[in-house]
């Protein structure tokens, strides 16, 4: 008998570091310890030495020793940032070897707002993939706080792969109004450390359906900007309807609003994990559920995967953002203009005139490196950062580009090609970065991911866009490239897409009660079967 | 007396019509003496649209009530129901004459009378006036004004009202069958009657009666009713939407309703079927578990979520401690009750009629509620007990109001 190992750990061996910067990340840290991480390492960074010795964390790198003096940074980006060019050496060390670096900061303050720009690019230096998770201050924190860490976060998307930030104020809405403050902040921490525990178990997962990296960064493509949100839910159950009670716990999440966030939302990443005794039949009621949250426009990302681990439960993740109000978009108003002109690859690095650059400017060189090989003709640092070579690369591919139109694109500017890499045909040159994405995968036997939505599966496909577009505009359909030069002309106030009206091919059919005095509720006749008017399939 | 301690409830359901015959005494509890049903034919969404096939029904179901109860029935007590019927607050208010200024009984009549003085459309008639609140002179929170000294008197009433000729009609039915109609009976203010008690109506509930052809509805909070309602739809949607769906016959469908059916999806395993054999003129059929419960989960979220709907716009949800009294024959259906909680977001209680004793077969079943209710409000309503006329007057005021 032929036996053969497969050695999960080997293949899935992808080097991750937790890092907790200042006294916010340090508390996520300690949550993330308290409830059992394994397959990460976590590394507490911090200037106030009394609260780097409170934590439970064992790696511990104390920055800023002579600039604070083993006290906490006041409060001041400034001291903050200082602290942490001193402390450079000692964090790098701290990192060294890392593929992937969770950086779990709280902005607004001293520490964090100033030092994590400085770890995010170290940890690129290190050629790390860089993902931050970086809580907002409450609104009673005041606005110099909040100003403080509305900087610190522009310029943290700058030097981060992936940038998930959430609102305190969101999260303590979970919390009961009576709850004391203490566990408003508990609260917040705890979500954030979930998320980040899910993520990394999505990593570490074998799955049937396998979501990787990739997929990841496209469920949280846009979370990074002003007025954006991560949307994020995690449920587990057992039992005789766990499938539907794991959504329902997921959904019930305080980033989720019990998935009404998720009607918004472009790309959705949902990772199903069960145990063996996981049925398809669970699986389809599942997301056939979580469908009635979603639009037909949203791509969903989905996973399946099997952990024996998990016993008799299933367990449920959904991973989005959400993009910020359209008034996000104002500052970087003139870019569609300057793109529309760079249409194909003579891309000119103009440095955008775009607010980002405006909020902080990019210290760290390092930043160069990070772009991707079809931009090197552009010289200066923040001219890399801001230009998008992507997007006009991109344009006969029109998977990613919403066909909203929104100046969005505009936003998108950390690193954006990573999206790139869906396991579409393409016909551009893959960036650099999609082989580094490749050991956190699936080994090649692996099935790929399944791109489930039915109504965003045509797009990948360069015809169907502009038929998609066509109820938007009169005129007749174009040719993608020039959708792009129209998109930022003609503007579109709000995403409505007309809605196909789905004919009834057999009568409307009311049985018993087609004598009787009709039931209308709300324009609809509730004599008629629920399943008809909701075109749930029977047989 | 023991005579007139007899009292006989009717109520004409779509799927069925029930005769309880109870007997009260004096310590407000009820004994069960018998029931009666019929399987109802004529009856659609709680109203009845074939006079003479409905009389017939009633009938039997009478019939069998005096064989069972061995009691002539002379007089019935109605329950109503139906999407016409609707109810509102609103309050009435009366300035106590110059001449006195302590508030007497006849000033209850008159504040009653005020708040009726109301816009309800032309063919509809009052069915209730249930008292919510009394203020003397803004006073909030008076228990029991008479006696006292104001100038103005105002209550809070909770009206219900229905198209008058179809409750007439239904009336007409019954007494051409036989008895007389001593009281008509908004049927979901019945069931709370027994369903609650007055702790629960003070901490506040909703009580649903998930019947077959109407899901009637009420809210008590604050220890008096503030909505109510009914929606045509029932039990026989649900049958309904099985029938067309599967494509079997009507009552094949109703079996399996009863006997396979859940609103909990995803319990069934892949490709789980349920045989129907085959009969004379039925050509035997497999049918998939899960497209069962999704089509009865369908119609049974769209009920729960469009009542869930008419609830909020008055928002006493949030405010209602003791829960959703669930009842009627739907409640009967598998898992209901988690797909309740789950929309409306409290705790969800199955239950049957609770303070009366006698027969136990009879008040478990959630099928009888309603009918056991009307015994119960037919009680509180009857004049014998209290003397005289003014303590009757207290007692039909009191009786939804505070005790």
């Amino acid at each position: 008998m032929i036996q053969v190992h497969r050695n999960s750990s080997t293949a899935y061996d992808v080097r991750i570091k937790v890092v907790g910067l200042g006294g916010a990340g340090g508390n996520v840290l300690d949550r993330l310890l308290l409830d059992g991480l394994h397959n990460a390492e976590l590394i507490a960074i911090n200037t106030d030495a009394q609260a780097l010795t409170a934590s439970v964390v064992e790696q511990k790198v104390q920055i800023g020793r002579t600039t604070t003096r083993g006290l906490g940074a006041g409060g001041d980006p400034e001291l903050g940032y200082a602290a942490a060019e001193e402390g450079v050496e000692e964090i790098r060390n701290a990192i060294e070897g890392a593929q992937l670096v969770f950086l779990c900061v709280g902005l607004g303050g001293g520490t964090g707002s100033g030092a994590a720009r400085i770890v995010a690019s170290l940890a690129r230096e290190q050629k790390a993939l860089v993902v931050a998770f970086a809580t907002l201050p409450f609104a009673f924190e005041g606005r110099r706080r909040r100003a403080q860490a509305d900087e610190a976060l522009a310029a943290l998307q700058r030097y981060s792969d992936v940038v998930i930030h959430f609102e305190n104020d969101r999260m303590g809405d979970a919390v009961a109004p009576l709850a004391g403050i203490h566990e408003a902040f508990a609260t917040a921490d705890q979500t954030v450390s979930q998320s980040i525990r899910a993520i990394i178990r999505l990593m570490h997962q074998r799955g049937l359906v396998h979501i990787g990296f990739d997929e990841i960064v496209t469920a949280l493509r846009g979370s990074g900007e002003a007025g954006a949100h991560c949307v994020f839910g995690f449920g587990e159950a057992d039992g005789d309807n766990r499938a539907h009670e794991a959504l329902t716990r997921a959904l019930k999440n305080p980033l989720m609003d019990k998935g009404r966030m998720l009607e918004d939302a472009r790309n959705i990443l949902v990772n199903v994990a069960g145990g063996p005794s996981t049925t398809l039949n669970e699986v389809q009621i599942l997301m056939e559920e979580l469908n009635r949250h979603i639009s037909d426009q949203t791509r969903l990302l989905f996973g399946a995967a099997v952990d024996p681990a998990l016993g008799q439960k299933i367990s449920v993740t959904i991973l989005s953002a959400l993009q910020g109000a359209p008034a996000a978009a104002v500052p970087v108003a003139p870019r569609p203009a300057a793109r529309v002109e760079s249409a194909p690859v003579s891309v000119t690095p103009a440095p955008a005139p775009a607010a980002p650059v405006s909020l902080a400017p990019v210290r760290e060189p390092v930043v160069i490196e990070r772009t991707p090989e079809p931009v090197a003709p552009v010289e200066p640092a923040i001219a890399a950062r801001i230009v998008e070579p992507p997007v006009t690369t991109r344009i006969p591919e029109p998977v990613v580009v919403e066909r909203t139109h929104e100046p969005v694109v505009a936003e998108r500017i950390p690193e954006p090609e990573i999206i790139e890499h869906i396991p579409e045909p393409e016909p551009e040159p893959v960036p650099r970065r999609v082989s580094r994405v490749r050991p956190v995968r699936e080994p090649e036997s692996e099935p790929e991911p399944v791109y489930v939505d039915t109504a965003t599966r045509a797009p990948h496909m360069p015809t169907p866009v502009a038929a998609e577009a066509a109820p938007l505009y009169t005129e007749p359909a174009p040719a993608p490239a020039s959708e792009h030069a129209r998109g930022p002309k003609q503007p579109k106030p709000k995403p409505t897409l007309a809605k196909q009206e789905q004919m009834q091919f057999e009568p409307v059919t009311r049985g018993r009660f087609e004598k009787s005095e009709p039931t209308i509720v709300d324009g609809q006749d509730l004599d008629v079967p629920t399943f008809l008017r909701r075109n749930v399939k029977v047989k | 007396m023991a005579r007139d301690s007899i009292v006989v409830g009717l109520e004409i359901g779509t799927s069925k019509i029930c005769v309880v015959v109870g007997e009260t005494r004096g310590d407000g509890t009820i004994r069960i003496l018998g029931v009666g049903q019929a399987p109802s034919r004529g009856v659609r969404k709680g109203e009845i649209v074939d006079f003479e096939t409905a009389g017939k029904c009633i009938r039997e179901a009478l019939v069998d009530a005096e064989e069972k109860s061995d009691v002539m029935i002379g007089s019935v007590y109605l329950g109503v129901t139906g999407a016409h019927i609707a109810g509102f607050n609103n309050r009435g208010a009366v300035s106590i004459p110059e001449d006195r200024d302590e508030i007497c009984e006849e000033d209850f009549e008159d504040v009653q009378a005020s708040a009726r003085e109301v816009s309800i459309p032309a063919p509809n008639m009052f069915v209730h006036s249930l008292l919510q609140h009394y203020y003397v002179d803004g006073q909030d929170g008076v228990l029991n004004p008479i006696g006292m000294l104001g100038r103005k008197l105002e209550a809070d009433f909770h009206i219900i009202h229905g198209v008058a000729t179809r409750i007439k009609n239904s009336v007409r039915c019954v007494k051409e069958v036989g008895p007389e109609v001593l009281d008509v009976v908004f049927n979901p203010l019945a069931t709370a009657q027994v369903l609650l008690d007055q702790n629960q109506k003070s901490l506040g509930a909703l009580v649903v009666d998930f019947g077959g052809g109407t899901t009637d509805y009420l809210v008590y909070s604050d220890g008096a009713v503030q909505q109510s309602g009914s929606l045509a739809i029932g039990g026989d949607h649900i049958t309904n939407d099985i029938s067309l769906g599967l494509r079997i016959p009507m009552a094949k469908a109703e079996r399996l309703k009863i006997e396979e059916g859940s609103v909990i999806l995803g319990n069934a395993r892949p490709g789980e079927t349920i045989v129907l054999k085959d009969e004379t003129g039925f050509a035997g059929k497999e049918i998939e578990r899960e497209m069962l419960n999704t089509i009865i989960h369908c119609r049974v979220r769209e009920t729960f979520e469009l009542l869930k709907k008419r609830l909020d716009d008055e928002g006493h949800l949030p405010f209602l401690g003791a829960g959703l009294m669930l009842t009627g024959g739907c409640s009967l259906i598998k898992g209901i009750n988690h797909l309740a909680e789950e929309i409306f977001g409290m705790p969800v209680h199955l239950t049957h009629a609770q303070t009366v004793s006698g027969l136990t077969s009879a008040f478990e079943n959630p099928q009888f509620s309603t009918a056991i209710g009307i015994i119960k409000y037919a009680d509180a309503m009857q004049p014998e007990r209290p003397s005289g006329f003014f303590g009757r007057m207290r007692k039909k005021f009191s009786f939804f109001g505070l005790f």
